[in-house]
């Protein structure tokens, strides 16, 4: 979407925000870290703006690549811990610390 | 809510459930499972004598909080030479684990290049995309973590998310590209 051209014919961008507006707040749109009046209006800017929309695709990509990274943490260390843990609320003595 | 959480139960109820995050911050922050389990357990032992002063908000910040506390005073007992240069002595840690990392099943080349960008990033950048990419924590659970103001997360990872997407361009993977 060419900004310059509705600036020139007096026509708003969409969501009433600029390519460089939406750009800056961006990550927190990706990480749900924006309200949502806010984030209606980068939706409608993405919905018409090419360019965004290109870019919001890359780091949701780049974003569901390192969440895939996530390594499982391993459930017998947990019940060890949360074993710890329970003898630590009843008073007991825990054992295994140093 | 009172000052305090005094009475039974409050450890129960606001620490045990964050047992598996801590973990799993824990990891990110020692690279050795073993490791990790040790200082989440040093890290229950000190929530629990911590819990008549703690004030029942936001029990997850207060844990991690708790959690880099320990792990900097148990890298001061076992590495004082760590502390001499954190960032270097982080690389050194980091490096000696990467490679398990990233053997984790990266299956495209996308993928591999995403992977090869977040490695190439300097250890505080990488660090943050780690927490709240890969761990799932939230800016202001990051910034408890790594000590520094949630902006300082938010212009962290602008930045690290740039660079991993200008690897991408330079190697012809972003949308753009395929125009």
């Amino acid at each position: 979407m060419k900004m310059w051209i509705m600036k020139l014919f007096g026509r708003k961008p969409p969501g009433g925000m600029s390519c460089h507006q939406v750009g800056e707040v961006l990550q927190q749109f990706l990480d749900g870290h924006i309200d949502a009046e806010r984030a209606g209006r980068i939706e409608e800017h993405l919905e018409e703006c090419r360019r965004c929309g290109m870019e919001v695709e890359t780091y949701e990509r780049i974003k569901a690549t390192l969440a895939a990274r996530r390594p499982e943490v391993p459930a017998e260390s947990i019940d060890r811990l949360r074993a710890f843990g329970e003898r630590l609320a009843r008073g007991e003595d825990p054992g295994g610390h140093d | 809510m009172s000052e305090s959480v005094e009475g039974d139960g409050a450890f129960e109820r606001f620490v045990l459930p964050e047992i598996e995050v801590l973990l799993r911050v824990a990891n990110s922050l020692t690279r050795n499972h073993a490791e990790a389990e040790d200082l989440v357990q040093d890290t229950l032992l000190r929530a629990y004598r911590g819990i008549d002063g703690f004030d029942g908000r936001h029990p997850r910040a207060w844990l991690l909080t708790i959690l880099r506390n320990t792990h900097i005073n148990r890298n001061r007992r076992r590495r004082p030479e760590l502390l001499r240069d954190p960032d270097t002595a982080n690389d050194r840690m980091i490096s000696a684990a990467s490679d398990e990392r990233t053997d984790a099943g990266v299956d495209d080349e996308i993928d591999q290049e995403i992977v090869h960008a977040l490695d190439s990033l300097d250890e505080p950048f990488r660090r943050v995309v780690e927490l709240v990419d890969i761990d799932g924590l939230t800016y202001a659970e990051a910034a408890e973590v790594l000590d520094v103001p949630v902006g300082t997360v938010m212009s962290r990872l602008h930045r690290s998310r740039s660079r991993i997407r200008d690897r991408l361009d330079q190697v012809g993977f972003t949308p753009r590209s395929h125009m």
